[in-house]
Parts: structure tokens; sequence; C-alpha cells
């Protein structure tokens, strides 16, 4: 089917159909019924728990504002990702039969936790000059535009392999990246929004991996090598076309990761080139490793852009 | 379109066209906040959070007080409101994928987040009472009850792009939930244990937000819908009352007669009688009707003429 804007249109959603009763609301996986009581109880205020005065924008040069507005721009791009992402993964939770009841409450937690980050990201770049609206490059965009929503939705999409390169991959990489970002931050409030993020997105990636290795002693040969072929598709397809890092896409992303190296030059929140690609090869090591204890081979990956990881 | 509230028993698949089979196209990107009020009740839910793990004075339900019948009968109905706030943990999502989806204001996506949130905690909170009294059920004790209490279909039209979001949310919000808001407040006034009572109002607080966002909601584009879209609002919240309130979804007394319904309208007697939450059809059939009536003078206001609704135990409304 093709639109009216001559974009391809996918086919029909396969859609699950629920059955709700029985319905399972004991403990079945402790340790993330633990994450989703600890974000309770970790809960905060963007509003209240944030001190904006120490933001200062106005104390900056012109160039370092434009730059760190660009930056916190992106990192909303990305961002806002959860806020259809998040609840399409709860929707296929419930809908799919004998999916626990554990995830579907952290996930709804761990929503609330990318508003809030959300609305730190928008106040940030408000305050350097105002949020931009896409990117500089409009080349740029089907990087963000990836419909993530509809593929989780998707009853042919397996939601173990979903999970693995989503929430475990993607967000392990996220949290990541934001700790080489706070570790480069100077700002003390960028640093203080930075802590509470990161604080967030160990519950998040936390999730991922936990999950799979409660599901990783049931998969298949089949299943495996799927999340293996899914895997290297999103390093392929998201993060080397500078989804994380703009660095690894000059060719759409260059205004983008010069701005990065600006923010990361004022301390702003952002790392320089080569602490980002330390960053990702590192973390692409690990999690081989753990990907390799679920029996799942990540093979190796080379650009021209960085070191072979 | 109206709503539906037709679903199989089976797990299946089926191929439907949803709103979800254009590309992605987020930008540009906007977070301005075009609704002011939907936004504030964003930051009113981050303020007033809860935990059902430890903000509940657990250590006050004392189950050896109540009778064998009156902790089974409260077990039920508590089990019953589990499952019914389970089903929005599914359902206010859907809306959300929605929202974004029809890049309407991202208020009402920010909201959603902790609107989802305060659903989960809902389910835990009345699993957790369910438990304390003697075991969570996990399904109806009767299969007949379970059409009664499965679902209102609002997952699936939340996705169809036939049915217009108007009508969802005038539907689900601004009729089933007020619906259930009363319900809650009038509990708060016949419950007797302190636990439940505490759990009553702490459900209550967050629905009063919940009901908020849907009359700021239609209020804010009230005068650029057309007579056919009106018509179309009215529709559903026609289906909604017909075929899921007055179907027992939140009121068992409403369910069709058969021994199912009976076993919970009886459950429900014992419960109340015990103070430990639920309420009778003799208690609740005013504060039903005065809310049908209530909303269809709100409706009214907006210009959306809602019938004369009829039924056994309610005669016309």
């Amino acid at each position: 089917m093709q639109s009216a804007n001559g974009q391809i249109s996918p086919p029909p959603l396969s859609l699950l159909v629920e059955r709700r009763f029985p319905l399972e609301m004991n403990v079945t996986l402790p340790q993330i019924r633990e994450l989703y009581d600890s974000g309770k109880a970790g809960r905060w205020n963007p509003d209240r728990d944030i001190d904006w005065s120490g933001l200062a924008a106005d104390g900056y040069d012109d160039a370092v504002r434009q730059a760190a507005r660009r930056t916190w721009s992106r990192l909303l791009w990305i961002e806002a990702t959860g806020l259809t992402e998040t609840p399409a993964l709860i929707v296929r939770f419930c809908m799919e039969t004998g999916r626990e009841i554990d995830p579907k409450f952290f996930l709804t937690v761990r929503n609330t936790e990318e508003a809030w980050h959300i609305e730190c990201f928008d106040r940030i770049a408000q305050a350097f000059g105002g949020r931009i609206a896409r990117p500089a490059d409009r080349g740029y965009e089907s990087v963000f535009n990836r419909g993530l929503y509809r593929r989780v939705l998707d009853s042919n999409q397996s939601l173990d392999s979903y999970v693995a390169v989503h929430a475990a991959f993607e967000d392990g990489l996220e949290l990541e990246l934001c700790r080489t970002w706070r570790r480069h931050a100077t700002n003390l409030t960028i640093a203080a929004v930075l802590d509470r993020v990161i604080a967030d997105k160990e519950r998040h990636a936390a999730f991922g991996w936990l999950y799979l290795a409660s599901r990783a002693p049931h998969w298949t040969a089949a299943e495996r090598q799927l999340i293996a072929t899914e895997l290297a598709a999103h390093i392929h397809g998201t993060e080397l076309k500078g989804y994380h890092c703009p660095w690894l896409a000059p060719e759409h992303a260059a205004a983008e990761a010069d701005a990065d190296a600006v923010t990361a030059m004022a301390g702003l929140g952002a790392a320089s080139r080569s602490a980002e690609e330390d960053t990702l090869a590192d973390y692409v090591g690990n999690a081989r490793r753990r990907l390799a204890e679920f029996g799942v081979t990540l093979p190796g990956f080379e650009t021209n852009r960085m070191r072979a990881f | 379109m109206a709503l539906s509230r037709e679903m199989s028993n089976e797990q299946a698949f089926e191929l439907v066209q949803t709103l979800l089979d254009g590309p992605e196209n987020r930008f540009p990107l906007t977070f301005n906040s075009d609704l002011p009020r939907i936004r504030e009740l964003f930051h009113a839910a981050t303020r007033n959070q809860w935990d059902p793990k430890t903000d509940v004075a657990w250590d006050q339900l004392d189950p050896e007080r109540y009778t064998d019948e009156q902790r089974y009968a409260a077990r039920l109905y508590w089990s019953r409101r589990a499952w019914s706030e389970y089903g929005a943990i599914s359902e206010s999502p859907a809306l959300q994928v929605r929202f974004g989806v029809e890049q309407r204001p991202s208020d009402m996506q920010l909201f959603f987040t902790i609107r989802s949130q305060e659903e989960a905690r809902h389910a835990e909170v009345c699993h957790a009472m369910a438990e304390r009294l003697g075991g969570y059920i996990d399904k109806p004790v009767q299969n007949l009850f379970q059409g009664s209490v499965a679902t209102h279909g609002v997952r699936r039209a939340a996705l169809n792009a036939e049915i217009p979001l108007e009508g969802i949310i005038a539907a689900l919000v601004c009729t089933a939930e007020e619906i259930a808001f009363d319900v809650f407040r009038h509990l708060d006034d016949v419950t007797r244990d302190p636990v439940a009572k505490q759990i009553v109002r702490f459900i209550m607080r967050d629905e009063s937000r919940h009901c908020a966002f849907g009359w700021y909601f239609l209020e804010a584009i009230c005068e650029t819908l057309t007579p056919e879209q009106k018509k179309m609002i009215e529709q559903s919240v026609v289906t909604m009352v017909e075929k899921v309130e007055l179907n027992g979804y939140h009121s068992s007394w409403l369910a069709p007669e058969n021994p199912a319904s009976r076993a919970e309208v009886e459950a429900d007697r014992v419960t109340y009688e015990a103070g430990l939450g639920s309420t009778i059809e003799e208690a609740e059939k005013p504060i039903f009707i005065a809310t049908l009536q209530r909303i269809r003078q709100q409706m009214k206001a907006l210009g959306i003429d809602l019938p004369m609704f009829s039924h056994a135990k309610l005669g016309t409304v």
C-alpha cells in the first residue's frame, strides 16, 4: 500500500486477541517485582527535586548555548520514543497469554520516569534557547521514526526478541552513555538531572536483562538465532546510523555531532567522540558476553567510523 | 462504528487495519503545553504518588474480626476490583499510543504515563487486599459472569482509526470513570474497615484526576466538533452505558439475571454488611441514577444530547 506522500505503508497489523482469565497477579518474577517496588520508592519530581537555578544558561556564550539546545533537543527526540513504545510494550505483555504481571507493573513506572526525563530535557533545551523540533538534515529523521510501537504490537514479532533488543541491549547502552555524559558534566543542574536519569535507567536496563534471564532457559535454537539476527539488525540499522551517537553518521547528523562536541567541552551533558566510542565498544563487548550466557551469539561489527567492536 | 465489547474467548490473532498502519512521523516534535489544565493534572499526579506497599496501614487489617463467609465474600469483591483495574493497565497505554500517533497535545501523553501507573497501583492494592483476606481469586467463580467483567473493548477501539478519539474519551472517561468515581465516593461513606476505607480513598483521589482529564479534553475541543462528530460521541457513550455499565461491569446487581450474577450480588451484600467495601443495589441505585443524570447535563452543555436509558432495575433514567 502506498500513502499520499509516496511512502510504503505496512500490511494490516496482526494483533493478538486477549484471553484475560485466569488472571495471574501473584509475583512470579520477584526480581522484576523488586524493580517495580524500588521504582515506586524512588519516585521523584522534576520540579521539586532538581535545583534549576544551577543551570545558569545565560552564563554561557551564544555558540555554547546553541550547541546545548541542539544536544538536549536530540536527547528529547530519543526519550520521546518511550511515549509510544513503552505503552505499546505494556499492551503487548497484556495481550499475550501467559506473560507475567510483574513486567506489566514495572513498565508503567518506567513510562512515568520517561515522562519526567522528557520534562527535564525539554526544560534544559528551552533554557538554552529553545527546543529544536527536528534534525537539521531531514535524512536523519528516519533513524528516529522507527515505528517501534507498531512492531511490538505485531504478533509476528517475538516479544522475547523485542525485549532483548530494545529493553536489554538498547536501554543498557543508553544507561552507559548517560554515565559517560555524567562523568563529563560540570554544570550542577545537568549533573543532578543525569544522576536522576541514571538511577531510573539502571532499573530500565536491569528489567531487560532480568527478563531475558528468566526466559532464556526455554528458548529454542531458532529463537536464539532470531534474537542474534534482530540485535545485529538493530546495531546496523539504528546505532550505526547515529541514533545514539551522531558522530557515527556524519552524512546526515553532522550538525548534531558538532553540537555534541561543543556541549561536551562546556560540561553540559555530552561526551567527546572518543569517550563515546570507548563506551559503545566496551558496552557491546559486555553485552556480547552476557548474551553468550543465554546462548545468543552476537557477531562482530565493522565500520569505517570507529574501531571494530 | 461505536465501541464494541465483542471479544473471543481464545488466544488468537486478528488481521486488522489500525491507525498504526502509516509510517511513524514524529517530527516536528513539540512539548508545548497546549492543554495546560491537563499538564497540571500530570504535575498534581507527580506530587501525589503513593505506594500500596508502604502507604497503606496494612497492620490495621484484622481478618480474624470477620467470619469465614465475610472474608470469602470480600476476597471475591477485592479480586473483582483487581480484574477491573487490571483492564485499565492495557487500555490506558493503548490510548496513549493513539495520542502519540495522532500527534495530540503532549500534555495528554505525559498525563497518561502516570495514569497507567496509577491503574497498576490500584490493581496491586486490590490484589493485596484480597490476599490478606485469604487469597486472591484469579477468575470469576462462575464463567457466566466473565461476560460482565472481561473487557469493555476500549483497547481495540483505541487502535481503530474509524472510532474517533473524542468518542472513546467521552465514553470511557466522562462516563464509565465518572460512574466509578461516584461509586467510590459512596464507598468511602459506607466502608468501615480502616484499611478498606484507606484503599478506597487512595483510589478515589487518583480517579478524580482521571475524570477531570476527560472533561478538560472535551471542553477544549467541543467547539471544533461538527454535528456528525457530536453524534458519534453520543453513540459511543450510549454503547458504553447500555452494553457495559448496564450489563454490570462496575455494579454486579445490574448484570443479567443468572446464577453467576446472583452469587456476585450476594457476595457484594455480605462484603457491604461487614463494612469491607462494596455496596448493594438499594444504596447504589440512587447514586447511579444521579450520576447518569449529571453526565447527561454536562454533555448537554457541550452539545451532546444523551437519550434516556432503560433497565429493569432502574426504570427509565
